[in-house]
């Protein structure tokens, strides 16, 4: 620690902060325009001149200069005064002055500080600049006019993002922020940039001419998409979210989104929305009352639970709340039926996880991942179902050092990070590079056994796993597999990442526990600032898995409430919040459970192809409408809050199985959210320790800080097996969408509008295909067309498809497993 | 004393004398207001459209709330009001909209006959404004 004086006030900050920092801390205010929190000093704006009585004769910029002992800091005469409002009136010499058309206008940092030092008039003269503007791109609007080159953009976009699209170029006068060869923009467009913008160079294109910033409602909400639960602060105007305001105060994302948050709001808002109730009748789904729907719903339900039974599928992105409140209603029906996402999906949590450390969820939280030495991360897709997560092991990497390895099929944006290696393995065979793993650790004897069970007969299942075979077999450089394992055994802290969702349903419950193993091998279970996580693809995944939306005691799973209502052998589905057809492996056996299922219930935001099969369709409330909890995949329980009101009729799944659980018979009711979380806690006793109107802003995490493990054995697994074929299709998730209800948002849609089928440069040219080229994708006894995607992130022979478009039918190719033989042809 | 009454009374009487009236025979007759008086705005128009840049400022700085803007993007990709209304019912003419006005796009004109018999007619819009 060390002491200084700043305007005469005596402050005791930590050694690595800066004049600035310690100002802040000290309640004393200096301007800038230049710095941000998130990014490492820089001193390009000359605003935040001060006067340093030890550094006599000229002004030290604040935000660049450390403190230390002693030192007398003046942050306000009249020289600093003078100078500052001279910088002021350099930047503003060809700054554009067109505030009342700039969507910047009311919250500008150039125009407060203009306000605020008083620079009405300019002694200087020049010539405003006159750049085209960048509108090529949908989303990110770049106006180069506006711009007063604080560098913060092209920071962020290297610092966190780790995609480096901008650069400064050119000298003097002339320079300017510009993208490579200075061409529009082409990016993951998560608008790091806009966020950092403290002008109104870059704004945000689905807001422009929406609304000034003081019209706007500001709710702190959590994003509804993935399972990385980053706050995401809704601007509404006139119950219509406008925009996602950036937010760096609260939350685990310290302002970070991804292009789904950012810009992927705008499905609340959709013209498609359900509005009201639908009843089929007379084979044609026509509007009903929420009484006669609910009355059907009820009476149905009844029916086939006297029958051959009924099912309920949900999905995860529910709240907590709603989903407690599901439960009841599939006790009240009696069936033991319940399942979520698909069913498969989760079971490395549920399954693996809970196998081999006795606890169902990740082990530490996300901010632990950035002070780590040495990360690996399982699937390559990591970052694109979770991008926050992905910028903050860009942060480890940048900040830290850390070493990042990724054992995937495929390369994706991790492996363009600096020194990030990957074990590229042949599909279907990542298992055997984990066994490959932990097997070389007991060899080498770098693996801690200490209190460890199932030691034994993990080494006689890693027989075969001999490294050097493993390589072989699958393709990974053998000498990058044996760095990985011996830096993972060697670092002071690690981390191991998985994601898991819809569209990695193979081998699920074997990479997780092949992840365990080495985790406990490399001792990360339990130890502070180590962790081993599996993040879900859904923003309440963890949520419904500890609220136990599973097969009940003898219960169905969802495959299995599949395959009876196909056979015949169920006679009712409830489907929450999910789009099975869409989005289900095996689309052709889903659809043949809907088609023989006498009664299906299906309760969504839009009228999805399940939907259009269902006897009666409940519309249901987005994120943004509702009041409750969602868990994301570190363990934080965070709030969410309606922004804006349902339209028309629609009410929110909450409400909906209340009125439908008392429609059936059942007498118990709450008076809000608040009362269902204190219920749940009597359920799940990890919830048990919170009070929901106590919930701060950073949310809470049950389990703390590191999760400790319950036991800790390792259980043997066997390895994963390649398919023979000409070409080798692997489904996964896109950088811009999450699951299927992204493509309703225009945001998302604008930069990735249709399905396609991504092949290495090397298949398309002896395809002789170039992208946009349709080609015929044939395995599992379907034949598919598809739009080809060429690009530089698979291998020869393997090709990609995206799961999120419902009209590709690329589950009817995909029925679950790890990798599909499949044919390519023109 | 009663020269003074007859001194004041004078004074009165010579009012009633043709000519030195102060009524004047409304609606026949009408009084030309001050060039600072604060009657029904104009939005002035440029050459091919509206001055207007639909900034929100005026809605903004109204006190009777009595302004609607819409603002959007035209084909030129400038920012303009697809909807500008105000609502003379509410509006007080305290004149805070022309001072807030970057552009100078609205004014207020010297025409204060605003009586009507259908309440939508106090609904000014864009076009009318415009006149």
């Amino acid at each position: 620690m060390v002491n200084l004086t700043i305007d005469g006030k005596q402050v005791t900050v930590s050694k690595a902060a800066t004049i600035y920092e310690a100002a802040k801390e000290a309640g004393v205010h200096i301007p800038v325009l230049c710095y941000a929190k998130k990014l490492l000093p820089y001193g390009a704006c000359r605003v935040c001149l001060v006067e340093v009585e030890q550094m006599k004769g000229r002004l030290i910029p604040s935000c660049t200069t450390p403190v230390s002992e002693g030192m007398v800091v003046i942050t306000t005469s009249d020289e600093i005064k003078k100078v500052r409002k001279t910088v002021m009136e350099f930047l503003l010499v060809n700054h554009v002055l067109d505030c009342p058309v700039c969507d910047k206008g009311g919250e500008c940092d150039l125009q407060d500080l203009t306000y605020e030092l008083g620079a009405t008039s300019n002694r200087f003269e020049g010539e405003k600049f006159d750049l085209p503007t960048d509108e090529v791109n949908p989303l990110i609007e770049r106006n180069m006019n506006r711009c007063v080159l604080c560098g913060k953009c092209v920071r962020v976009c290297d610092e966190i993002v780790g995609y480096g699209s901008y650069s400064f170029i050119n000298r003097g006068f002339e320079t300017k922020i510009a993208t490579a060869y200075d061409r529009g923009l082409d990016c993951e467009f998560c608008g790091q940039c806009l966020s950092m913008c403290p002008v109104g160079a870059l704004l945000p294109r689905p807001f422009k001419f929406k609304a000034r910033p003081w019209q706007l409602k500001e709710v702190d909400s959590v994003c509804g998409y993935c399972g990385n639960g980053c706050t995401v602060t809704l601007g509404v105007k006139d119950h219509k979210v406008e925009t996602i305001r950036f937010n760096d105060k609260i939350g685990v994302n310290d302002g970070n989104l991804c292009v789904r948050g950012r810009f992927g709001y705008s499905y609340v808002n959709h013209e498609d929305r359900l509005t009201k109730p639908l009843v089929r009748k007379n084979g044609e789904l026509v509007e009903a009352d929420w009484d006669e729907a609910l009355q059907a719903v009820a009476d149905g339900l009844s029916k086939a639970q006297q029958g051959q039974g009924v099912g309920i599928l949900s999905g995860a992105r529910l709240t907590n709340e709603e989903l407690y409140l599901l439960k009841q209603v599939a006790k009240v029906v009696g069936t033991e039926n319940l399942d979520h996402s698909g069913g498969e999906c989760y079971k490395g949590v549920t399954e693996g996880l809970k196998g081999a450390l006795g606890v169902a969820a990740s082990t530490a939280t996300f901010p632990q991942i950035e002070k780590t030495n040495v990360i690996l991360a399982i699937r390559s897709d990591f970052y694109e179902t979770h991008p926050v997560v992905g910028m903050v092991v860009n942060q480890a990497i940048r900040r830290n050092g850390a070493k990042l390895a990724i054992v995937a099929d495929k390369k994706g944006k991790l492996d363009k990070l600096p020194g990030a290696k990957t074990l590229l393995s042949k599909p279907g065979l990542e298992l055997d590079v984990l066994n490959a793993m932990a097997r070389l650790l007991l060899d080498e004897g770098l693996a801690q056994t200490e209190g460890i069970e199932g030691l034994e007969d993990l080494k006689t299942a890693l027989a075969d796993f001999e490294p050097s075979q493993v390589a072989e077999r699958t393709g990974v450089d053998l000498e990058t597999l044996q760095a990985t394992a011996r830096q993972l055994a060697g670092a002071e802290n690690s981390a191991i990442l998985m994601a898991y969702g819809l569209p990695y349903q193979g081998l699920n419950k074997e990479l997780a526990t092949a992840a365990a193993n080495l985790a406990l091998l490399v001792g990360i279970p339990g130890r502070e600032g180590s962790g081993l996580y599996l993040c879900g693809e859904k923003s309440n995944s963890q949520g419904a898995i500890d609220l136990g939306i599973l097969p009940q005691n003898a219960g169905k799973g969802a495959q299995q409430m599949l395959d009876a209502a196909a056979e015949g052998k169920l006679d009712g589905l409830y489907v929450v919040a999910e789009d099975p057809l869409s989005s289900y492996p095996d689309r052709d056996k889903v659809a043949k459970a809907f088609d023989k299922v006498p009664f299906l219930v299906v309760q969504d935001l839009f009228l999805s192809p399940t939907a259009e099969q269902a006897d009666v369709v409940l519309p249901a409330a987005s994120f943004a409408e509702k009041d409750g909890t969602f868990t994301n995949a570190e363990r934080r329980i965070q709030r969410v809050r309606p922004g804006i009101p349902s339209p028309g009729e629609a009410r929110t799944d909450g409400a909906i199985f209340s009125a439908l659980a008392n429609k059936l018979g059942s007498t118990v009711t709450f008076t809000g959210p608040a009362a269902i979380f204190a219920e749940i806690g009597k359920d799940t006793k990890a919830y048990a320790e919170f009070n929901f109107n106590e919930i701060g802003p950073q949310g809470v995490v049950w389990g703390g800080e590191v999760l400790q493990p319950v036991c800790k054995k390792v259980v043997a697994v066997s390895g994963g097996s390649s398919v023979k074929g000409d070409f080798q299709l692997v489904t996964g998730s896109a950088l811009y969408h999450s699951g299927t209800v992204s493509t309703k948002a225009k945001g998302p849609m604008a930069v990735l509008s249709e399905p396609y089928l991504e092949l290495s440069r090397e298949d398309a040219k002896a395809l002789s295909v170039v992208d946009g080229d349709l080609v015929k994708v044939a395995g599992n006894g379907t034949e598919l067309k598809l739009k080809v995607k060429v690009g530089n992130r698979l291998p020869k022979g393997v090709v990609f498809a995206p799961y999120h478009f419902a009209e590709a039918n690329v589950n009817r190719l995909y029925k679950g497993e790890p990798v599909i033989a499949v044919t390519v042809s023109k | 004393m009663f020269k003074e009454f007859a001194k004041g009374l004078s004074i009165t009487f010579k009012h009633l004398l043709p000519g030195h009236s102060t009524t004047v025979q409304y609606p026949t007759v009408k009084l030309k207001p001050s060039d600072r008086f604060r009657g029904l705005h104009r939005l002035v128009p440029s050459q091919d459209r509206e001055k207007c840049v639909a900034c929100y400022l005026c809605p903004t700085v109204c006190p009777a709330k009595c302004i609607t803007v819409e603002s959007a993007e035209n084909e030129k990709g400038e920012k303009y009001p697809k909807v500008y209304t105000i609502d003379m019912l509410r509006c007080i003419f305290c004149g805070y909209c022309v001072e807030a006005c970057p552009v100078e796009a609205i004014e207020m004109t010297g025409a204060y006959e605003l009586a009507n018999y259908e309440r939508e007619d106090f609904q000014f819009t864009k076009e009318r404004l415009l006149k």
